[in-house]
C-alpha cells in the first residue's frame, strides 16, 4: 500500500495542502459576502468548480506513484445564485453547505466521511452520489486529495461476540461465529437484539487488532468473561478512490456502528440497571486515537443534530497511553514508540483549541493531559506495541479491564 | 554515603492536570501545567501558601516556565506555540504586554532565561537555536542551525558564556554566546535527550533523557566526566544545587534522585509517586539547609529539605 510513502512525505506537503484548502474556502466565502453586500441587481454570488473528466484511461504518475486520469483538461463550471434555473440554485446551495462542513471539520480537526455529510441534510443533498460528486470536484478544483479536507471514505463496522440480531424473527446476524466478517447493518427500531449475558464491550480502533483478538477467541476466553468486540473496517469501495489516502486504516466510526454500540448499551442497562455493561475503547496513543474515542463517546461535528441519539457516555479509556508503552513492567521492549509528525502536533493543538470536550472545564481532563503528554514527549504509541509483551495483547487487556472495573 | 531529605510539605493539587514545569525565585515557586493558569506559591512559609493564580495565561496549557536570578522576570511557553513575558513587582506578577508582543513571531519549544533576565534562549521543533534580547525590543541576536532534530531542552550557563541544547535524536550542541561558534557537539547518546543543565560554576554540563543515564561533560573540553546510572525510566528533569555539590533528577516512573558530584553516586532516592515527575528544582539556598521541589503527573508541588540533624 502506498500509505507509508505518504506518511513519510506528509509534513511539508500537508502544510501547503491545508493552506490551499483554507485559501480556497476563504476566497470563496469572501467573494460571496462581497457579492451579497452589493445591491441585488448587481450582486451575483457564485462558486466555480472544475468538473472531473469522465476519463476512460488511467496511468501511474511516475513521480507520485499515484493513479491518475488521462484525458483533456477539465472544464470549469460556475454556479451562481439565484442562477438561471432552480437546478442551478440547488447546486449552488449544495456546494456552499458542503464547503461549510469541510470548513468546520478542518477547524476542529475531526475526520468526517462523505456518508456523514450526506446525513447532515438528506433532504437538501437528495442522494449520496451528489455529495460524493461535489466533494471530489472540490478536491479536484483545489488540486488536493480529498483527505486534505478531512473527508474520508466511509468505513464499515465489524462485530464479533455474544450478539444476535433478528429482523422480523429471522436471524440476520449471528456474531458468535467468528469465521467470517460480520458487517454491522443499519439498525431498525423494531430489530431484536440478544446479547446473552455479555460481560463487556470493547471498541477497537484498528481492524488488524480486531482480527487478532477474534482469531485468538478473546471474545470467549477473556478473564472478564464473554464479550463483544467492535471495529471499523476501512475498505475503499470505489475503485476511482484508489489514490493515496493518508487516513486509510484510521477507524473513525460511521453512523451505523455508533448506532449499534449505543443500542447495546441501552439494551444492557435495561436488562441490568444496577450494573451496566462496561464498555471500553482501545485506540492508538496518538491524536487520531483520542479523536476516534471521542467520536464514539460524544459524536462527530458532522452530526450535531443527531449525536444525542448515538452517544456512549459510559465509554472508558482502556488505552493506549504513552505510559502503558513506556512503563509497563511486562513490556519486553519499548523501542516501538514513534515520533509525532508535524500533522500530529498540529492536530493535537487544533483538538485542544476547538473541542469543548477537551477543555480544562470539560468532561475529559485525562484525554487533555494525554494529548499534552504526547506533545511533551513528542511521542505516540500504536496498539501493536502490546503484541510483544508478556502475555500478549490479550493478557494486557485482561489486566487493564480488571483494574478499571 | 547517603543523605536524608525530609518531606517538608506540599501544595496539594496545585493544578487540575499534570504540572510540566517549575521555576523558582528567592521567595516563590512558579508552576505551569496543562491547565490555562500559572500558580505562584510562597516558599518563605512552610505551608507554601498560594499567593497568586495567573488565570488564563495559556488557554491550551503551558509546558515551560523560566525565571531570572532576581525573580523580576519570567517567560512562559504555551502549547499553542506562544511565548509570554511576565514581570514581578513586590511579589506580584503581571503580564509584560510589550515584551510579549515583541516575541509574537518567535516559534520555539524549550526556553531558558539569562540570570539578568535580558536574554531569552530557545530551541525550536526543527532544532534551531536562537537568542533574543528582551531589552532591545526582542531582537534576535543569535540564530544557530542544527541538524533539524526536535529541540527538547535548552540551558544557558550561569556565567553567560554557553548555550546548550538537547535534541530528540540524542544530539547535544554547545554554542559560545560571544563568538556564536559551536565548539562542541557532544556525541555518545542516541536516544532522545530530555534535560540539559549547566553547573553553577558553568564548568559541567549534565545531560539526560531516554537513555536513563545522566552524563556529565566538561564544558571546556567536551570530554565526558562521568555517567550516573540508577534511573530505570526516562529522565525528564535536572537541577543543580546552588553550590554545585549535588544534582537533582527526576524520571517518568516517579523517582527523584539526588547525586553527589564528588562521589559520582546517588545519595538519595524518593519514590512517593509512580507517576511521571516532569520537573524538579532546588530552591535558592537559605541559611538553614538545602531544599528542593518536585512536580508532575500527581499534580501537586512537593517540597523536601535536607535533614540537618538539629
Amino acid at each position: 500500500m502506498a500509505l507509508s510513502y505518504r506518511a513519510a512525505t506528509a509534513s511539508s506537503a500537508e502544510v501547503t495542502e491545508e493552506a490551499s484548502v483554507r485559501a480556497y474556502i476563504d476566497n470563496t466565502l469572501c467573494a460571496l459576502f462581497h457579492e451579497l453586500s452589493l445591491p441585488p441587481a448587481v450582486g451575483r454570488p457564485s462558486v466555480t468548480l472544475r468538473r472531473r473528466t469522465n476519463a476512460t484511461s488511467y496511468r501511474i504518475n511516475s513521480v507520485t506513484g499515484a493513479l491518475e486520469a488521462v484525458g483533456p483538461e477539465a472544464p470549469y463550471r460556475t454556479y451562481s445564485w439565484p442562477g438561471s434555473s432552480a437546478s442551478e440554485a440547488w447546486r449552488f446551495t449544495v456546494i456552499i453547505r458542503i464547503l461549510a462542513v469541510i470548513d468546520e471539520a478542518m477547524r476542529t480537526g475531526q475526520m468526517i466521511s462523505k456518508r456523514d455529510i450526506y446525513y447532515i441534510d438528506p433532504a437538501c443533498f437528495r442522494s449520496q452520489s451528489v455529495v460524493d460528486g461535489v466533494v471530489d470536484d472540490l478536491a479536484y478544483t483545489i488540486g488536493v486529495e480529498r483527505a486534505a479536507f478531512n473527508v474520508e471514505a466511509a468505513g464499515k463496522g465489524l462485530i464479533t461476540g455474544s450478539f444476535i440480531l433478528r429482523q422480523e424473527s429471522q436471524v440476520v446476524l449471528d456474531a458468535r461465529s467468528s469465521s467470517q466478517d460480520n458487517l454491522i447493518p443499519r439498525l431498525q427500531d423494531e430489530d431484536e437484539i440478544d446479547i446473552f449475558g455479555t460481560r463487556w464491550i470493547l471498541v477497537v480502533e484498528k481492524e488488524a487488532v480486531f482480527h487478532r483478538l477474534v482469531r485468538n477467541n478473546y471474545h470467549t476466553t477473556a478473564l472478564a468473561g464473554k464479550g463483544i468486540i467492535v471495529t471499523v473496517s476501512l475498505i475503499v469501495i470505489n475503485h476511482l478512490e484508489n489514490v493515496v489516502n493518508k487516513n486509510q486504516g484510521k477507524g473513525y466510526p460511521d453512523l451505523n456502528t455508533r448506532a449499534l454500540v449505543h443500542r447495546l448499551v441501552i439494551i444492557s442497562s435495561a436488562e441490568n440497571p444496577r450494573r451496566p455493561l462496561p464498555i471500553y475503547a482501545l485506540v492508538d496513543g496518538d491524536p487520531d486515537g483520542i479523536a476516534i474515542m471521542s467520536t464514539y463517546k460524544y459524536g462527530s461535528v458532522a452530526h450535531f443534530h443527531e449525536n444525542a441519539r448515538f452517544v456512549v457516555p459510559g465509554l472508558q479509556y482502556l488505552g493506549l497511553r504513552i505510559s502503558d508503552a513506556a512503563m509497563n513492567p511486562h513490556m519486553l521492549t519499548n523501542a516501538n514508540l514513534l515520533t509525532l509528525t508535524a500533522r500530529d502536533r498540529r492536530k493535537v493543538a487544533s483538538m485542544l483549541h476547538n473541542s469543548p470536550i477537551l477543555g480544562v472545564d470539560g468532561p475529559e481532563l485525562e484525554w487533555r493531559v494525554e494529548l499534552q503528554r504526547m506533545l511533551m514527549l513528542n511521542m505516540k504509541a500504536e496498539i501493536e506495541i502490546l503484541y510483544e509483551q508478556d502475555g500478549g495483547l490479550e493478557g494486557w487487556i485482561d489486566r487493564k479491564m480488571f483494574r478499571q472495573v | 554515603m547517603s543523605r536524608q531529605y525530609l518531606a517538608w510539605g506540599s501544595a496539594d493539587n496545585a493544578h487540575t492536570v499534570d504540572i510540566f514545569s517549575l521555576a523558582v525565585t528567592d521567595k516563590q515557586i512558579l508552576s505551569a501545567s496543562g491547565a490555562p493558569s500559572l500558580k505562584v506559591h510562597s516558599t518563605t512559609e512552610t505551608d507554601f501558601p498560594l499567593v497568586q493564580s495567573i488565570d488564563g495565561a495559556h488557554t491550551l496549557g503551558c509546558h515551560h516556565v523560566v525565571t531570572d536570578f532576581k525573580g523580576a522576570r519570567a517567560v512562559t511557553a504555551g502549547f499553542a506555540g506562544e511565548l509570554k513575558v511576565w514581570s514581578c513587582e513586590d511579589g506580584y506578577w503581571a503580564a509584560d504586554q510589550i515584551a510579549t508582543a515583541n516575541l509574537a513571531n518567535v516559534k520555539v519549544w524549550a526556553i531558558a532565561l539569562s540570570g539578568d533576565g535580558q536574554y531569552l534562549a530557545g530551541v525550536s521543533q526543527d532544532g534551531r537555536v536562537g537568542v533574543w534580547d528582551l531589552s532591545a525590543d526582542g531582537t534576535q541576536i543569535r540564530d544557530h542551525e542544527t541538524k533539524g532534530s526536535f529541540g527538547t531542552c535548552i540551558d544557558l550557563s550561569p556565567d553567560g558564556r554557553f548555550i546548550a541544547s538537547g535534541h530528540e535524536n540524542g544530539a547535544v550542541y554547545i554554542f559560545n554566546t560571544e563568538t556564536g561558534r559551536m565548539p562542541f557537539s557532544l556525541s555518545g547518546i542516541v536516544k532522545p535527550v530530555r534535560a540539559v543543565a549547566f553547573s553553577p560554576g558553568s564548568k559541567i554540563l549534565a545531560v539526560a533523557g531516554d537513555s536513563k543515564v545522566i552524563v556529565l561533560y566538561d564544558t571546556s573540553s567536551g570530554e565526558q566526566i562521568a555517567n550516573l546510572s540508577g534511573h530505570s525510566a526516562w529522565v525528564l528533569s535536572l537541577s543543580w544545587s546552588s553550590t554545585g555539590e549535588y544534582l537533582l533528577s527526576s524520571s517518568f516512573d516517579g523517582k527523584v534522585k539526588v547525586w553527589s558530584i564528588d562521589s559520582k553516586s546517588c545519595v538519595a532516592t524518593h519514590s512517593e509517586t509512580e507517576k511521571a515527575v516532569w520537573s524538579v528544582k532546588w530552591l535558592p539556598k537559605n541559611a538553614k539547609s538545602e531544599a528542593f521541589a518536585t512536580a508532575g503527573a500527581n499534580r501537586s508541588v512537593a517540597f523536601y529539605r535536607e535533614a540537618t540533624g538539629g
